[in-house]
């Protein structure tokens, strides 16, 4: 026996498998069935993105197999044929998926989630980027013992690998209580192997959401997922020949395959390594991947890592909690810039009660303040760390913050303060991170936590609201028009290698988290990374947006990807996206306006398309006219779509996003047209969802300011 | 150009190539291609081997009708005669390159014209030869005893060559069972020369061993000698990139062209290039600067040690001087068409020769010995550079075609290469065990050691570079030396981008491991590295080297030498494929003999097949043999 006979017997099971699946299910439900896994837009993913075509039907289904998928299945002794059976083995894997979902997501009642959703896809897609998500383990089989699964995958998820399972490792984990859900980035993909493919559907999806790669282009499809997804696979023994293709389809995609069988299986340098001890798999895993985790060291009893993000504690996990937002409890965090003299490095106070002196369940006030100093900080820099603030305390396991300034709330669960953690944990995160984060432009870092309630109010007034005030004027005052530079970002170029992000004050990043002021502190810190200055010069028209420095910046750094884009305009050249933005808004025909639907949103629009179908006609770095990703905040800005007549152009958006941007909208159209309450003018999925005429209709009664503009096109 | 711009096609380099030849037209010279055609065709009883001119009864030529000699040696005996001289004269001739590098070893002082790079290796040959101290003993004084000893080796009275000992256990084995185990290298030359005297030896099958132990006394002994202590004094190769194809040679530098083998000409010619006081000098006669190129071995030596480009292989040594911009061919030893001479002469260009081994008419010599290596090198340079303003500005043309390359894997950088894809946590460092594993697996179906000369018989590179894209397209890998290395250099395919042209296998492997899909292992003489290179794989997998999925091939081979090498390539299990017949197609027992007799002393014989295509499914019928017997 030898590996590639094992991997064409493999192959052979795969589909003798998906052509009975396929068979009994067009005995039941006939040939002209319609098959989807849904919520995307890139019809059945994998095959899509592999072989470029779509299916829709059991039938389709079953052509394909027989031509295509089989035509795949080649025999000559090469590596070559080794991967097209891999590959075949995995599209059966996803046809047999696919006959599970004719009736609705099979796993709606279970731990297992199956399919993944495109917005699933973009809301990682940042997090790869920017290896938040270093990584990302499938974990395959039974582990020698439960206790083996547990420390192997909490392992994984405290270096913010993200772990999807299949098979017996998810019974291991759920009896060794592990919580797993997407939020928290333990997946499990299903119990038969043919669920691997979910995950493989998540790495083709992202070649072609973020890499622009074209469908059916079969090499590529690998060198980006070899290039740009850290994936690697950790197969348990027993390894039998279904399991060596689909493992051949992996390596195909560049993921390296760690086992511990010993029998009948053959180390390939960097692919398939055989590591007998299982408890060396994690390290074994990263180093065959390449991946690099980066360790900041701090000295807390409880894990840090960005999968804990998503951890939610309930009220009866939770030990105490801290409440900005309460009547009579307060809460703030703050980052304050003093004189280096007045700051001693790593002192961490904490003034009041400590957690264990709380009693239990109950609601505490609590205030985090990081004063630093350092020769190249500026105070513009503050806020810029201060939002990270929320993103260093979430990563704790066991604490659970939400929002900002004055309105944070901080819950501390019993597991963390059973594992000791207490206030002064809170000033260890904030001194390490704040220092390591932003070592360029921060010398010194001390950090006061107060509990005292009435010392709270206190310097929530003389400190914070002051703070706040002055920070809210210098943002109203920056615009387009009174900076000098903008700047480019390339923060995405590891997955997305031909776009670039021009960052203005009016206009943040299209994944919302790069403002101005953030691409200016990243430029400050790191003068050769992601963000670079851009200068104003060579107006070419000042209406769209459109500069000289710009179109060359562009050119340049999307290495001659792109000649040129408008700030301002998203008919002409308008800005590209990576795939990882926000919302995205398209130009909608009857109306002369736009529709925006933002990720989180899951129905239809009035162009009969959900977000997934909207997104997929952009992102990439490829510039698609009508259609633009974009932040959340931009839809405020007086800048939006300016080129078209602004913000007016807006007649639908899903109703949860219009209510977290009223005000801001209003103000802007109050500003702009002197229109009072616009946002009551703009539909939402309460009026249409789905119909024009609707739309049209409402428009027309609301005297929607739109009605009377040029047409678009 | 092919697979997106990244390699030459054969049309556009002979297009380029007929450029120049219209040019020597012009101009009245000669070139091997007018030479050719007043040579064919060939005389057909030396091509069969089988006219014997060792005494002065004959010649006696052998037909259906005169079946004897007049001493009554039969066909099988002359031919067999004839085989074992052309693998003597192989073998003295690299043999006597290794003693002149012991020499310069042994003139290496700390503040001479020589010096120890790798002091390492100085150390560990020392130590596995039995001197004492080697760990501690000054360096130079080692050095010089180490020298001593490597030049006993090719006069030693008793026992046999001490590289043998670094051979796998099997192949000492054998060579002791098949009574070929190489004694002094003089001494196996002297042997050959003596059996096939008048009177001597006449049964193929001694005629035959001799030739077999005459050819390990230069793989084993000789050229190892020549490869090792090249890389004491000069370092061993490590992976580096450069340039080749006559597009190397700089319209506005003054151009130096080194010729031949033997690196202790080329190094200080290289050195003296950076000479400030002669850079000076070339830039007040108008030069931008000194651009050194390399031909032949000579080339591999230079461009794997400090990334001097490449020009162009044996037959492109007459092109070089075609384009009217070369101030200097300065060559030493081996491979230098006489024809250079008259050539250089059609132009500005002066011919300078330099050893006593390689004297030639029309040429300017200048004896160049380590003694005086300084003095020389300056001379050579200098006499360069003033002979800038006589270049005929006008009618210089440079063909603007040349390709990136990475050269440089010696056993030592193969190994540092492989080590970048181990796995600390299950793996190793400093062994074969990865390309092990790739072969195993079948990621890898095997390798070829791809080598050898040019020859007109066969078009100029396309046996060498047909062959290579079909084995790189069935994932095997190749390694590659002389002038072979050249072409692929010259084509584009040494260079990393090259692997688009590979197998799904060959093509994930060079890119996980960062390499060409063709390794440069170095000159002629470093096909001794390749031999250490499958003993040593060998051992680390634990079988013998006949087991091995790997071939050895000269499809476009010439010279006596690489008969030799073939002989010691086989010897050391590695059955050897050539493009061109040698001389021995006029006995059946000959012939019999090297392509399956040896096989039961050596495990491996010769395949001879002109039909390069063939010859490649051949190779990988036979890699594929291999595999089915070792079960992978």
């Amino acid at each position: 026996m030898t590996l590639i006979s094992r991997v064409f017997s493999g192959a052979d099971q795969w589909y003798d498998q998906a052509s009975e699946a396929i068979n009994n299910a067009i005995a039941k439900y006939g040939e002209d069935q319609a098959v989807a896994f849904g919520d995307t837009a890139y019809s059945v993913p994998c095959i899509y993105a592999m072989l470029g075509d779509k299916i829709g039907t059991l039938g389709e289904a079953k052509a394909l197999l027989e031509g295509k998928i089989k035509d795949l299945m080649t025999r000559n002794l090469r590596v070559k044929d080794v991967f097209t059976n891999g590959v075949a083995g995995a599209l059966c894997c996803e046809l047999i998926e696919l006959v599970k979902y004719i009736e609705g997501c099979p796993y709606d009642k279970d731990p297992v989630i199956g399919h993944l959703t495109d917005a699933e896809i973009r809301e990682i897609g940042l997090p790869l980027v920017v290896d938040d998500i270093p990584g990302v383990a499938v974990i395959i089989g039974a582990a020698p013992s439960d206790e083996e699964a547990k420390t192997l995958v909490k392992g994984y998820q405290a270096k913010g690998i993200m772990v999807f399972m299949v098979g017996e490792i998810i019974d291991q984990c759920k009896r060794m209580n592990v919580d797993m859900n997407f939020k928290i980035r333990i997946i499990p993909c299903g119990y038969d192997l043919s669920s691997v493919i979910h995950v493989v559907s998540v790495a083709l999806r992202a070649a072609l959401i973020f890499g622009a790669i074209e469908p059916g282009d079969w090499d590529g499809m690998w060198e980006y997922t070899m290039k740009r997804v850290k994936a690697f696979v950790n197969a348990f023994e027993p390894v039998d020949d279904q399991t060596v293709c689909c493992g051949a389809g992996a390596i195909q995609l560049g993921f390296p395959v760690i086992t511990n069988q010993e029998d009948n299986i053959w180390s390939i340098p960097k692919s398939l390594i055989i590591q007998k001890d299982t408890s060396k798999f994690e390290a074994t895993s990263l180093e065959a991947r390449d991946i690099k985790i980066k360790f900041v060291e701090m000295d807390i009893p409880v894990s840090f890592a960005p999968a804990f993000e998503g951890e939610i504690i309930r009220r009866k996990q939770m030990r105490v909690e801290f409440d900005g937002s309460d009547p009579i409890q307060n809460g703030f965090e703050l980052v304050k810039t003093l004189p280096l003299a007045e700051v001693e490095d790593h002192k961490i106070e904490v003034i009041g009660p400590d957690i264990d002196e709380m009693p239990e369940g109950s609601k505490q006030s609590i205030a985090c303040v990081v004063e630093v100093a350092g020769k190249a900080m500026q105070t513009d820099f503050e806020p810029v760390f201060e939002r990270k603030f929320h993103n260093y305390i979430n990563c704790l396991e066991g604490i659970m913050h939400t929002g900002q300034r004055d309105l944070i709330r901080i819950r501390v669960s019993y597991d963390a303060f059973n594992a000791g953690f207490r206030a002064k944990h809170f000033g260890e995160v904030l001194y390490a991170k704040v220092k390591s984060d932003f070592a360029g432009v921060v010398d010194k870092v001390q950090v006061k936590i107060i509990t005292d309630h009435d010392l709270v109010e206190q310097h929530r007034k003389d400190w914070a609201q002051a703070a706040y005030n002055a920070r809210d004027a210098r943002l109203e005052s920056l615009t387009d028009e009174n900076v000098d530079v903008f700047y480019s970002c390339v923060l995405c170029q590891a997955f997305s290698p031909s776009h670039v992000c021009v960052v203005t004050p009016e206009r943040l990043g299209l994944c919302g988290a790069v403002s101005w002021l953030d691409a200016k502190a990243t430029n400050e810190l790191d003068p050769t990374g992601a963000c670079q200055i851009i200068g104003k010069g060579g107006v070419l028209d000042e209406e769209i947006g459109s500069y000289e420095e710009i179109n060359e910046a562009v050119c340049k750094y999307s290495r001659g990807a792109l000649e040129k884009v408008t700030l301002y305009s998203i008919m002409v050249d308008p800005m590209t996206s990576c795939g990882c933005f926000e919302c995205i808004c398209g130009i909608e025909p009857c109306s002369n306006g736009v529709v925006i639907v933002n990720r989180e949103h899951q129905g239809y629009t009035p162009l009969g398309m959900t977000f997934a179908d909207l997104a997929s006609m952009t992102g990439g770095g490829v510039q698609t006219p009508g259609f633009m990703g974009h932040g959340k905040t931009f839809i405020a800005s007086k800048k939006f779509m300016k080129a078209e007549g602004g913000i007016q152009r807006i007649v639908w958006l899903p109703k949860a996003l219009k209510e977290e941007l009223h005000d801001k909208i209003n103000k802007s159209a109050k500003d702009l047209y002197d229109i009072d309450n616009f946002t009551d003018m703009i539909a939402d999925e309460t009026i249409c969802e789905e119909d024009p005429e609707a739309l049209m209709a409402f428009l027309t009664e609301k005297g929607h300011p739109v009605l009377g503009l040029d047409p678009l096109m | 150009m092919e697979a997106n711009g990244l390699l030459y096609t054969h049309e556009e380099l002979d297009a380029e190539a007929a450029k120049l030849l219209a040019i020597a037209e012009k101009k009245g010279a000669s070139t091997w291609q007018m030479r050719v055609k007043q040579q064919t065709p060939h005389c057909k009883f030396g091509e069969d081997g089988v006219c014997c001119r060792i005494c002065t009864m004959g010649p006696c030529r052998i037909t259906k009708k005169a079946p004897r000699g007049i001493c009554g040696c039969d066909v099988h005996g002359i031919v067999g005669r004839n085989f074992l001289r052309f693998t003597a004269g192989g073998s003295a001739t690299h043999s006597d390159h290794g003693r002149e590098i012991c020499h310069t070893l042994y003139c290496a002082s700390p503040d001479g014209a020589y010096r120890v790079k790798d002091e390492a290796k100085l150390r560990a040959i020392s130590k596995r030869w039995g001197i004492e101290d080697a760990d501690t003993k000054e360096t130079y004084a080692l050095a010089h005893e180490l020298a001593l000893m490597g030049l006993e080796e090719y006069g030693k009275v008793f026992g046999t060559q001490k590289w043998c000992l670094d051979a796998s256990p099997d192949r000492i084995k054998a060579w002791d069972e098949a009574g070929i185990m190489p004694r002094a290298v003089d001494r196996e030359v002297s042997t050959a020369l003596h059996m096939t005297h008048m009177g001597c030896s006449s049964l193929p099958e001694a005629l035959v061993r001799q030739a077999l132990r005459c050819g390990l006394s230069d793989g084993w002994g000789g050229s190892m000698t020549g490869t090792q202590f090249s890389d004491i004094m000069f370092g061993t190769p490590m992976p580096m990139d450069t340039e080749a194809n006559l597009g190397v040679i700089k319209e506005d530098y003054v151009n130096i062209l080194v010729h031949g083998h033997d690196p202790s000409l080329s190094e200080k010619i290289v050195e003296y290039a950076e000479n400030k006081e002669l850079v000076a000098m070339a830039h007040e006669v108008g030069a931008k600067g000194i651009n050194i190129a390399g031909v032949c071995c000579t080339a591999n030596e230079v461009a794997m040690r400090h990334g001097i480009p490449m020009a162009g292989n044996f037959l492109q040594q007459e092109n070089c001087v075609l384009t009217g911009a070369i101030e200097a061919v300065v060559v030493d030893i081996q491979c230098i068409f006489p024809a250079l001479g008259p050539l250089s002469k059609c132009f500005h260009t002066h011919f300078i020769t330099t050893s006593n081994i390689a004297r030639m008419p029309d040429s300017e010599f200048i004896h160049f010995s380590p003694e005086n290596a300084d003095k020389n090198a300056y001379d050579i340079v200098k006499m360069a550079i003033e002979n800038f303003k006589n270049r005929d500005k006008e009618a210089v043309y440079i063909p603007q075609m040349k390709r990136n390359c990475t050269v440089g894997y010696s056993c030592e950088g193969i190994i540092k290469q492989l080590d970048t894809v181990t796995n600390s946590q299950v793996d190793e460092t400093g062994t074969y065990q990865p390309l092990i594993d790739c072969i195993t697996s079948g990621v890898l179906r095997g390798a070829v050691a791809l080598v050898g000369c040019n020859n007109p018989k066969v078009r100029h590179d396309r046996g060498h570079i047909d062959l290579m894209k079909k084995m790189l397209a069935n994932d095997i890998i190749c390694v590659l030396s002389g002038c072979s290395a050249q072409a692929a250099a010259r084509y584009g395919l040494m260079s990393k981008e090259a692997k688009a042209i590979c197998g799904d296998g060959l093509k994930r492997v060079c890119t996980l491991a960062d390499i060409p899909p063709v390794l440069h292992m170095g000159s002629c003489v470093d096909i001794s590295r390749m031999m250490n290179l499958v003993c040593d794989v060998a051992k680390q997998w634990g079988i013998t080297t006949p087991e091995l999925p790997v071939m050895g091939c000269a499809p476009e081979y010439m010279s006596e030498k690489a008969v030799s090498i073939g002989n010691y390539v086989v010897s050391t299990g590695i059955d050897t494929f050539l493009g061109v017949v040698p001389y021995t197609n006029g006995s059946t027992e000959v012939t019999e003999l090297l392509t399956s007799g040896i096989r039961d002393w050596v495990g491996a014989a010769y395949v001879f097949e002109p039909d390069i295509e063939k010859l490649g499914d051949m190779m990988i019928e036979r890699i594929e043999e291999k595999r089915r017997a070792l079960g992978i």
